[in-house]
């Protein structure tokens, strides 16, 4: 698995990549951070392209994001699959 | 290698405004060339004078960060002097348009071998936010207050006619399509151009109703009218609206090039 990550000393705020994922993970944060900077949160992130699938295809996937981001503040760090919300079952 | 590795990661965060196009151009433009596969010692970008200009700076690779204009003018003596090395140009609307007019021109009539990424954010947005060659009928700026009253150059059918090899353009939205234009420009021989329109919300966008950095993302993803499509509204006898601009691939030939390696 890999986990998103938005680099907090790059980020500054223009919330363009809230517009770009095609799941919405982006949204625009409600607090500033010590810069004085909105910095986006992440919406269930486990459920970006290229977190669940990077591995299985051996190349990246998707990634508009990460392309976008004039800050070159978005990245994907290697991560613990989080079993806890692997499947969720509903009835 | 991947895009990563060709910044100076020490230099970033670079000095652009929140929000400008030009940092999502710069990482399409090193995904294309870290895909290619070329090396950081074999490769050296070349800028004028500008906000786009700054671009190689945060870039790995040797540079030239030259007198405003004249980025094509060292970048063939670069090339002529060393066939070997892969060149690309960073350059900006009005960098190239207004002050290099001349060695844009030129650059293409002799097809060299280079690729030449023109930033354009319709305005000269590092010394204020002054008019350019570029700036649409119509559209404000510090030197435009009441709408530009001239016409402005179409850049890319001005290096089709002057004899490119490539030239297609794109916007600093579409990162995967701007990242394939790079790609073939690069893998072209001669002389390639890509046109990115690009946002500038600092100088360009608040005068413009655009206040917000989406208004100007939104205004790029819904003016631009891909060439196909351009081409089939030609043929009804329709014409783009003033805000629409043309999108995709213009040319791609091989006529024969100077400063090829062989
Ligand atoms: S696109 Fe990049 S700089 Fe802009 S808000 Fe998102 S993470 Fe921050
Ligand atoms: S890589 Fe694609 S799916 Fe994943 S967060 Fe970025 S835009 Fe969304
Ligand atoms: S002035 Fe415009 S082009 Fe220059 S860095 Fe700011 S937003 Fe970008």
């Amino acid at each position: 698995m890999m986990k998103l990550f938005i680099d907090e000393t790059r980020c500054k705020g223009c919330n363009i990549c809230t517009m770009v994922c095609p799941y919405s993970i982006f949204t625009p944060g409600d607090t500033p951070n010590r810069r004085g900077i909105y910095v986006p949160v992440l919406d269930r992130p486990e459920r970006c392209t290229n977190c669940r699938l990077t591995y299985l295809y051996g190349r990246q996937l998707c990634g508009v994001c990460s392309m976008i981001c004039p800050d070159q503040a978005i990245s994907w760090i290697a991560d613990e699959p989080y079993s806890a919300r692997c499947v969720v079952i509903e009835y | 290698m991947t895009r990563d590795d060709w910044y100076r990661h020490d230099r970033l965060p670079h000095i652009y405004c929140s929000g400008c196009g030009n940092g999502s151009i710069i990482n399409c433009v090193l995904e294309a060339v870290s895909d290619i596969g070329w090396n950081i010692d074999e490769t050296v970008f070349i800028s004028g004078i500008g906000c786009s200009s700054r671009a190689p700076g945060y870039i790995q690779t040797d540079s030239l960060h030259t007198t405003h204009g004249r980025a094509i003018a060292f970048a063939t003596g670069v090339k002529l002097a060393n066939p070997d090395l892969h060149i690309v140009i960073f350059t900006g609307d009005g960098d190239l348009g207004a002050i290099g007019g001349n060695h844009f021109i030129h650059a293409c009539r002799r097809n060299i071998d280079l690729t030449v990424i023109c930033i354009n954010n319709y305005i000269y947005g590092m010394t204020g936010g002054q008019g350019s060659p570029l700036t649409p009928y119509g559209k404000k700026s510090t030197t435009t207050p009441y709408g530009a009253c001239e016409m402005p150059f179409d850049l890319c059918n001005l290096a089709v006619a002057a004899g490119a090899n490539y030239v297609s353009r794109w916007t600093s939205y579409h990162v995967t399509e701007l990242t394939k234009a790079v790609t073939a420009g690069l893998l072209t021989e001669g002389f390639s151009f890509i046109e990115v329109i690009s946002q500038c919300p600092t100088s360009y966008g608040r005068r413009n109703s655009l206040r917000e950095v989406s208004d100007q993302i939104l205004y790029l993803k819904n003016n631009a009218v891909l060439h196909q499509r351009w081409k089939r509204m030609q043929e009804k006898g329709e014409d783009l609206s003033s805000d629409q601009f043309v999108v995709g691939e213009f040319i791609r030939q091989s006529r024969p090039s100077m400063g090829v390696s062989r």
